[in-house]
């Protein structure tokens, strides 16, 4: 009784995408993030009759054959690239991408990392640092007796300093794009790494081939949409429903069949 | 004097293959461009003596795939097709040109147009889809035209299979065409849609139910079948 084994992967399917709703309303306040979407794939075919094989009883070809399907599998957990809102802070160091770039800090390890979370701090020796405390590349030191900064579209960080009517510019942030972003692996903590499906990190500045700006003073909402996610849920678990439905009508089939004598 | 318990036995093994392909429709019903199947049943009459009445048996042995539009939904992904009215989407796959309907596609490392499964996603030429890197918005028209900010560069293809019934499903919701694909006449490909499982779930219940009914009655048949071979028996070795 396959029933109830394919039954058993449609359940376990519509788990999977209520897991992955409950991480997007968890993320809804995430700077930076993007919403995650499972996307299912049918199973393997169980071929009983082939098409074009002849048929016992009269000796015609059939044009189909009989084909039955043995349940559903995740294909993918993509990420949704889509810009978030800008909410203004006004933060000198809160820095909302505006396009599809990715700023690229480093981790303790050395490795580098990428992030769309421009939340960005200052270290105690005035590095410009995430506020996990990752140096975001080209490193760029902001003096102590600096004034005031502020960072143009192009990601040029300029100082102000108290003795100097012409601001000093400190450095320029650059920006890293992908071939294929949604192959970036999440590592936690808004960090992806760069994989062979995304493709290598291609370094530009900002404002150039599309790689987007930079907006100073904001940082980019959670692309997640609240009424979406509610309505996929209420249909993930109405479909989950629908295959302990199945279950249930699978198990009482094979009850009546134990029962014959 | 058995044949009674034969030809319910057929009927049962049928509805238990029925059962499994209602179960499959429902576990894709979150399938990006799945397509309800469903079995056709077919008289299979067997001649008895001469002077007795035939003998008929149901036996499955069509499939049925449902062509009906799946629902759209809104994901709004550059890359995210749904298709409107007739057509495939071409994928190339080691086993050959196959066809699907789950528009959700990705750019892959060297920037074409892949499905989830890494397979690429064919032009109307047959020949895979490029997106450039660099492109700012990537725009694909209703007759599949795709142009990285405005200028375009290919159209995506839209086949249909020669023969509509000769299509045989493979996982991944694709379908392999072994008699050849045709060119659809007017594609129309929507951007930022996929197209939702076609799998009705009111239909598939009811379905399941009847199933499930049909399958207790032939096995109380079966119940009764017995009963009356045994009073037979039992009367006659009295």
């Amino acid at each position: 009784m396959r029933a109830l084994t394919i039954a058993a992967t449609g359940m376990s399917a519509q788990q999977m995408r209520v897991e992955t709703i409950s991480q997007n309303l968890a993320n809804m306040n995430t700077t930076g993030y993007n919403a995650r979407r499972a996307e299912f794939a049918d199973l393997h075919y169980q071929q009983l009759t082939r098409a074009g094989s002849i048929s016992a009883s009269d000796g015609r070809m059939l044009p189909t054959g009989v084909q039955l399907g043995l349940g559903v599998r995740p294909s993918s957990v993509t990420v949704e690239l889509a810009q978030g809102s800008l909410s203004s802070t006004g933060g000198d160091l809160d820095i909302a991408i505006e396009g599809k770039g990715y700023f690229e800090v480093t981790l303790p390890s050395g490795a580098s990392a990428y992030t769309r979370d421009g939340g960005l701090n200052r270290s105690p020796d005035g590095l410009i640092v995430t506020s996990d405390g990752h140096a975001v590349q080209p490193e760029i030191t902001i003096p102590d007796d600096a004034r005031s900064i502020s960072i143009n579209a192009q990601g040029e960080v300029y100082a102000y300093f108290n003795d100097q009517i012409q601001p000093q510019q400190l450095g320029q942030f650059t920006l890293a794009g992908f071939t294929n972003s949604k192959g970036l692996e999440a590592i936690g903590g808004n960090l992806f790494l760069e994989t062979g499906a995304s493709g290598p990190a291609l370094v530009n500045t900002p404002g150039q081939d599309g790689i987007g700006t930079m907006r100073q003073g904001f940082l980019e909402d959670s692309s997640v949409d609240a009424v979406r996610e509610v309505t996929e849920l209420i249909e993930a678990q109405r479909g989950y429903e629908l295959n302990a439905k199945v279950i249930t009508a699978a198990d009482q089939m094979l009850s009546a069949t134990t029962q014959i004598r | 004097m058995d044949s009674a318990g034969y030809t319910s036995l057929t009927r049962q093994s049928g509805l238990m293959r029925e059962m499994q392909a209602v179960a499959n429709n429902i576990a894709n019903i979150s399938t990006t461009g799945f397509r309800r199947e469903g079995l056709i049943f077919a008289e299979h009459i067997s001649a008895l003596e001469p002077d007795e009445a035939s003998l008929s048996m149901a036996y499955a042995n069509v499939r049925m795939t449902s062509n009906a539009q799946g629902a759209l939904s809104q994901t709004g992904g550059a890359f995210d097709f749904a298709i409107e009215g007739d057509g495939f989407f071409m994928i190339e796959t080691p086993e050959g040109e196959t066809l699907t309907r789950n528009g959700a596609f990705t750019p892959n490392e060297a920037g074409e147009l892949v499905t989830h499964d890494g397979f690429r996603v064919l032009d109307t030429g047959g020949a895979p889809i490029f997106i450039p890197p660099d492109a700012k918005s990537i725009s694909v028209a209703t007759d599949g035209t795709y142009s990285a900010d405005g200028r375009p560069l290919g159209q995506i293809g839209l086949f249909a299979p020669e023969d509509p019934n000769d299509m045989s499903r493979r996982d991944g919701v694709r379908f392999l065409v072994p008699g050849g694909t045709l060119p659809v006449d007017d594609p129309r490909i929507v951007q930022g849609f996929t197209e939702s499982s076609n799998v009705n779930a009111v239909t598939e219940i009811a379905r399941m139910i009847e199933v499930q009914h049909a399958y207790e009655l032939g096995q109380k048949f079966l119940e009764r079948e017995d009963e009356r071979i045994r009073a037979v028996l039992s009367t006659l070795s009295r």
